[in-house]
């Protein structure tokens, strides 16, 4: 069996795991981080991408809100590609009472959180679209944050320093040895070979999955799933995050995310055998849409796009077991001193928000494990893409290229822009026509990115991600991985497959209108005119 | 404005219905609002292609006899076989008549391959894609070369290639790719946008780069006895170009429908709205009916967006305004209706219930066999359950069968849009005598 | 930011069907194509405006888009709005200059034989194309020595005689340019027995919105929507013998100016649909055989509208008229489009196939409905065009 050697291993790909490796590797820590499905693809990639100002937990929770607005401000700088301020209102309906609207102001103050009462005018100013009968608005320093260009960036920073990531690749078992953790079991989900990986120090940021990994080490810590179902909205009908001005509830937020807006959240307790197969209930969506429309009316007439769930990471803490109720706040546990296992961390709770700090504070335990004395520079080191800020889309090199290519792929890669588009033709075909994703910016993440199928680049791109949903990308991009020999013609085909059968899942639940008629027009080309289903089913016999 | 019959809706159904009776003297008008599905179709008329679990359909017209005694609710039931021969038939000959000559394999059914590399059962195809000789010549076992246009993202030979070997027909002959430059190239690579089929086929609407193109297909082919490429060869001039092309290179160029826009299907639009035309038919594009009053059982008049208050009488209406993909029916959080009468549907109401679990699902979707209720002759029921006596559906928006799965959606249209207008025929007969 | 008044973008299932009619896709690589120019970029200019392309300047507003559309996009409207909201809008004199046609109207037709003169001769063009950036080769409508407004008021009394009414809407090419058209339609509508009365107008705005004076557009909009609404009683109709003013007073200004023209909506006719309807109610003049071969070709604007049934079925009540109706092609010259120097290749180019299938046509006149259409096809062919109505006035047996 293949054996890898390295200091320190990273178990898990969301927002923790990524941050902990580029940690590590910017304190010059020999560093391996693997991950089952593709970085961002578990629970970081499944909230509706909120940059929190703290404002939402400022009544119920101020430790949270305080961790909120420090690293709202940190990553504003570190990380100005994944980010846009846009600012936050939160506005109180007829409803509603309106008493938590002062609370929310008084605890605002006392988290450090900057809270204006806003004027009626001026909130239908800065949001022209809001339900016309809010009784009073509230402005934040509310932004949006997209968790996979995040993710993106702390592993592209951290493979240009010797870092290395395994993506699709399942941890089998913790190797632990004599009481002290050796490294790690793993399977290549692709090739399906086994292989492990060797380290001084193993950290377990695999949030809602760290329940069974740690099990293979004997270490028992129970996890709370609970699921929380978001919509997305065709089209950005918001230009700021718009709260609902109440105790945190289902349907309560509605924030604009690139060129989409998603309607967020529901929370609902789950068996923890159920995290592998989540589905959005309809009466999920009932009460999103209803709820949405109530924040924003012009949510009734937009078409939906796609629903999608994920699972908040709750450690158990306290009997208490409905998801909302439960501590957010960052766990970090030394098994050595909780269950006598040398060399292994856990890092869980907390949220996309805060994966930073969780990171410093893993990597700080790491480096004193490990008998070394590096000091955390990730608050004020900018991640790949956000070096410098760039205004406009008019960079003088692409002078006359259309805006909304560049444009768009300034928004999704930063400063990286120059080396994804040349001034070559080829770069700029487009390959998804609703994101402007061109065969640069496809053949610039199959060979930087870690991108192993279709739906990886997705979350690398937003290609497939816009209103017709792969109808017109997904054989351009299953083409491309071929030509750019990222696949054999059938694994390509498979891929199609793959990423259809993916994008699916999410429209089901919100089948109506016109994504139906989307997916009609869609059948029919992948089925009637293609017969993608017959090649399906080949591969099915194999 | 009076007709003696406005068909509503200008696809396959609709053009078909609309070229018969125009072409038996009646007024006859087609509004449509927008393009037809015809765009993004193959440009192959599906008769019956699958069998339930799968397997294909080499003889149609018997299993469409046996649809028939099984399944009094399809379509092709409430036709009745010697309408749908009469149907097939008429169809060929029309198209013709608007410049497009459709082949068939006799009785059987013939394979077209996709853009993907599988094959696909059909029953009529135009001349690049069956014909006498390519049967012939594919009894040979010839050597296959799939080619490509370079720089075209809409078609990659590779794949198609790949996919083609693995099928029973194709596995033991020599599958070759390749790629031709467009003579265009040096002055389109200009545009970042790049082309799509339809460009490409603009270009060779006319015999400017023909010899060109053919040479670099001999070439690239290596010879192969095919040259299957993205469908290319123009819309309006096509029989032309494509007998030159032959001419020119010796090989047959065997085109593939690819992403939108399709050629091929693009053809089969161009040819009988001309035919249409040509037998005087009034063809009102981008306007879409947005009421009607029906009085007795009977549709006395539409409204439409542009025309406003003036009224467009009829003594017959055709319905044939597809399925939600043309906008023939309509779906909402819980609701499905007929969009312009809200005519009785077959469907069910629960949203849960109309899609399957998987995309690419072997029996395909419920709602895809959703539409609307007829009578025997194709008169549709109304909410309260009574029929209209003078309106008449046909194609996408019927319910009761599954175009796709079933492989049958072009000879369902043509068969009902046909069946529709014999109906109409003999009642303008009838009552003008 | 979102524009609720249109948000029809939303509905597009990204079929590309507007791209494959899009006159101006077809005929430049330069512009992407209504798809991507409209629906596509939409919801990235919402996010963003400064994702806007300059290619959205080589949109000439023809409507084809929307009447190819299968999911009722309102595509041009997205595109125009997109052009005067988005996009850096630079002062030209030309623009200025071709977009004000009542002012550069009613000077020039005070010195019509001077300009007329002027403008024939090829220095002037020759100064033109460089400093103004205006086509030599392309053709200029003349003025008129006395406008229609000026001959109408001579014969204004006349028109009190009849019981039956109509106003007309004549616009700045009936007025300053082609005042015999005018004429005929008088003579035509008198014949029928029904008067005319003529509003108070200024242009419709459709130079001006095609330029970006939106502004100037809305006031020109206001001016003639509280004209027209106090003029005669509520049933009166509206008559228009421009197809493109009759589409900017009923739909333009409420998609793309944001006017409320509900009053005067239903008012609002084109001359043919107009005729359609007297001639139902038996009100057809007498007419002789005009003995004519003719090619009829359509309008864009008028086709969008769904006005050319009723030109056709006109058409088609004339007697001795052999009538070819032309396959519908844009003709290019979309209004100010076609006499822009940066446009003026595309504008010919489009209309190459429209040219072609009229000489293939092998008429004798060309009958079309709209102003701009009649210049490019004159100015490209050898045959005369004239409008439905003059054809009309020919016919009539008098």
């Amino acid at each position: 069996m293949k054996s890898i050697e390295t200091k320190a291993i990273v178990i898990g790909g969301g927002a923790t795991g990524c941050g902990t490796l580029r940690d590590l590797t910017l304190r010059g820590i020999e560093a391996a981080l693997v991950e089952q499905n593709d970085i961002s693809s578990g629970t970081t990639g499944r909230n509706h991408g909120l940059l929190h100002s703290g404002a939402r937990y400022a009544v119920k929770d101020l430790e949270s809100a305080r961790e909120c607005i420090a690293e709202n401000k940190i990553l504003k700088k570190i990380a100005r590609h994944c980010i846009e301020d846009t600012g936050g209102l939160f506005v109180t309906l007829p409803d509603d009472d309106p008493e938590y609207h002062n609370r929310l102001i008084e605890h605002c103050k006392y988290a450090g959180i900057e809270c204006e009462e806003l004027k009626l005018e001026e909130a239908f100013r800065i949001e022209p679209h809001l339900n016309p009968y809010i009784l009073s608005a509230l402005r934040v320093p509310d932004g949006t944050i997209d968790p996979f260009r995040l993710c993106s960036a702390n592993i592209l920073d951290s493979m240009e320093r010797g870092g290395k990531v395994f993506t699709h690749t399942r941890v089998d078992a913790i190797i632990a040895e004599g009481g002290t953790a050796k490294g790690v079991r793993c399977i290549d989900e692709v090739s399906s070979e086994p292989f492990e990986i060797r380290g001084e120090i193993i950290i377990n940021a695999s949030g809602v999955w760290g329940q069974r990994v740690l099990s293979t080490a004997g270490i028992n810590l129970t996890m709370l799933p609970s699921k929380g179902s978001m919509v997305i909205i065709d089209y950005r009908i918001n230009n700021v995050v718009v709260n609902r001005c109440r105790v945190p509830s289902d349907g309560d937020i509605i924030v604009p995310g690139d060129t989409v807006s998603i309607i967020g959240t529901t929370s609902r307790t789950i068996d923890y055998s159920d995290i592998e197969k989540l589905t959005v209930d309809d009466d999920e969506i009932d009460v999103l849409i209803s709820d949405g429309e109530k924040l924003i009316p012009n949510v009734a007439k937009a078409r939906v796009l796609r629903a999608y769930c994920g699972v908040r990471p709750l450690v158990a803490v306290s009997g208490n077991v409905d998801g909302r109720e439960i501590s957010r706040g960052i766990v970090l546990i030394d098994h050595e001193s909780r269950d006598g296992i040398k060399g292994l961390i856990t890092i869980a709770g907390g949220k996309l928000m805060t994966y930073r700090l969780m990171a410093q504070w893993t990597t700080d335990l790491a480096v004193k494990k490990l008998g070394l004395s590096k000091k955390c520079s990730t608050f004020h080191t900018p991640l790949p893409g956000s070096e410098q800020k760039v205004k406009k889309p008019q960079i003088r090199q692409f002078t006359g290229m259309p805006n909304s290519i560049i444009g768009s792929t300034l928004y999704r890669h930063g400063n990286r822009v120059s080396s994804i588009l040349s001034r070559q033709n080829r770069n700029f075909s487009l390959v998804c026509e609703c994101e402007m994703v061109t065969v640069g910016e496809v053949e610039y993440a199959l060979k930087k990115l870690n991108v192993k199928n279709i739906i990886d680049l997705r979350r690398r791109t937003r290609i497939g991600m816009g209103p017709c949903q792969g109808e017109l990308c997904s054989y351009r991009a299953a083409g491309l991985f071929n030509e750019l020999g990222a696949a054999s013609p059938i694994e390509a085909s498979q891929l199609l497959i793959d990423f259809l059968e993916e994008r699916w899942k999410g429209i089901k639940p919100i089948l109506w209108g016109d994504a139906l008629r989307e997916m009609e027009f869609t059948y029919w080309i992948y089925q009637g005119l293609f017969g993608l289903g017959d090649i399906a089913e080949r591969s099915e016999d194999e | 404005m009076n007709y003696d019959c406005l068909i509503i809706g200008g696809g396959l159904a609709a053009l078909t219905c609309g070229i018969k009776c125009a072409g038996s003297g009646l007024r006859t008008g087609i509004i449509s609002g927008g393009m037809s599905a015809l765009h993004f179709s193959s440009g192959s008329i599906d008769l019956y292609g699958y069998e339930d679990d799968r397997t294909i359909v080499y003889q149609p017209f018997e299993k469409i006899e046996k649809i028939i005694s099984q399944n009094p609710l399809h379509p092709y039931a409430r036709c009745g076989m010697a309408i749908i021969q009469e149907a097939m038939r008429f169809f060929k000959n029309e198209a013709s008549c608007g410049g497009l000559e459709l082949y068939h394999n006799e009785e059987s059914n013939h394979f077209h391959v996709s853009t993907l590399g599988t094959i696909k059962p059909t029953y009529f195809s135009q001349r690049s894609v069956f014909n006498e000789d390519i049967k012939e010549a594919f009894r040979q076992r010839p050597k296959i070369a799939l080619l490509s246009f370079a720089g075209f993202r809409d078609f990659f030979p590779k794949l198609a290639a790949a996919n083609l070997q693995k099928s029973s027909l194709f596995r033991h002959l020599e599958i070759i790719t390749g790629e031709v430059i467009l003579p265009m190239y040096s002055k389109t690579a200009r545009n970042p946008h790049e082309f799509r089929s339809i460009d490409i086929a603009r270009i060779f609407d006319s015999e400017r780069y023909i010899t060109n193109i053919a040479e670099q297909i001999k070439k690239a082919s290596q010879g192969a006895v095919f040259a299957g490429m993205p469908a290319f060869i123009g819309i309006t001039n096509y029989n032309k170009i494509y007998r030159r092309l032959r001419e020119l290179t010796g090989i047959f160029v065997y085109e593939i429908p690819t992403l939108p826009p399709s050629i091929l299907g693009m053809r089969i639009d161009d040819a009988l709205k001309r035919r249409f035309a040509e037998l005087g038919g009034e063809f009102i594009a981008g306007d879409r009916i947005v009421g009607g009053e029906i009085i007795d059982g009977s549709l006395d008049h539409v409204h439409t967006e542009n025309h406003g208050t003036t009224r467009l009488r009829a003594r017959s209406y055709v319905l044939a305004t597809g399925s939600f993909f043309s906008g023939g029916l309509t779906s909402g959080f819980n609701i499905l209706r007929e969009s312009v009468f809200n005519l009785k549907l077959f469907c069910q109401q629960e949203r849960n219930t109309w899609y399957s679990p998987r995309f690419l699902s072997t029996g395909g979707h419920p709602f895809l066999a959703f539409g609307v209720e007829t009578d025997d002759n194709l008169h549709p029921f109304t909410q309260d359950g009574k029929t209209v006596e003078n309106l008449f559906c046909a194609g996408a928006v019927l319910g009761h069968y599954r175009p796709i799965v079933e492989g049958c959606g072009g000879g369902v249209a043509v068969s009902t849009g046909y069946a529709a207008a014999k109906k109409i025929i003999d009642a303008c007969r009838t009552s003008s005598q | 930011m979102i524009k609720l008044e249109n948000i029809s973008f939303d509905y597009c299932i990204k079929c590309t069907v507007c791209t494959i009619y899009c006159p101006v896709a077809r005929a430049t690589h330069l512009f992407p194509g209504p798809k991507q120019s409209g629906p596509d970029t939409e919801r990235l200019r919402i996010k963003n405006p400064e994702l806007v392309d300059e290619s959205l300047k080589y949109c000439s507003n023809c409507k084809r888009c929307e009447i190819a559309c299968p999911s009722n996009v309102k595509i041009a409207d997205l595109i125009q709005d997109a052009k005067w909201r988005y996009l850096k809008k630079k002062f030209r004199f030309r623009d200025y200059f071709m977009s004000h046609t009542d002012l550069v109207g009613s000077i020039a037709t005070k010195v019509s034989a001077l300009i007329n003169f002027f403008m024939s001769l090829s220095i002037v063009r020759f100064f033109m194309e460089m400093f103004l950036r205006i086509p030599m080769r392309r053709v200029f409508p003349k003025y008129n020595s006395r406008t229609f407004q000026s001959w109408f008021r001579g014969i204004k009394k006349s028109q009190s005689s009849f019981s039956k009414k109509a106003v007309y809407f004549h616009g700045c090419y009936v007025n300053y340019n082609n005042s015999s058209l005018g004429k005929d339609m008088v003579r035509v509508l008198n014949a029928m027995g029904i008067g005319i009365e003529v509003p108070d107008e200024k242009c419709c705005g459709v130079p001006l919105i095609a330029n970006g004076y939106l502004k100037k557009a809305r006031k020109n909009a206001a001016f003639n929507i509280s004209s027209l609404q106090t003029i005669l009683s509520d049933d009166t109709t509206i008559i228009s013998t421009s197809s493109s003013c009759s589409f900017a007073l009923k739909y333009e200004y409420a998609h793309l100016l944001g006017m409320d023209n509900t009053k005067i909506f239903n008012r609002v006719e084109y001359i043919t649909k107009y005729l359609y309807n007297r001639f139902q109610e038996g009100m057809a003049p007498k007419m002789k055989p005009v003995n004519l071969r003719a090619a009829y070709h359509a309008p864009c604007h008028l086709e969008r509208m769904g006005g050319v049934i009723y030109t056709i079925d006109l058409l088609k009540k004339i007697p001795g008229l052999d009538l070819v109706i032309l396959h519908s092609e844009c003709c290019g010259i979309a209004g100010t489009y076609g006499f822009k120097k940066e446009y003026y290749d595309i504008s010919q180019k489009i209309g190459q196939e429209l040219f072609r299938s009229i000489e293939r046509a092998e008429a004798e006149i060309v009958i079309t409905d709209c102003e701009t259409c009649k210049m490019q096809i004159e100015m490209n062919t050898p045959y005369e065009v004239i409008h439905p109505v003059s054809l009309l006035a020919k016919a009539l047996d008098q």
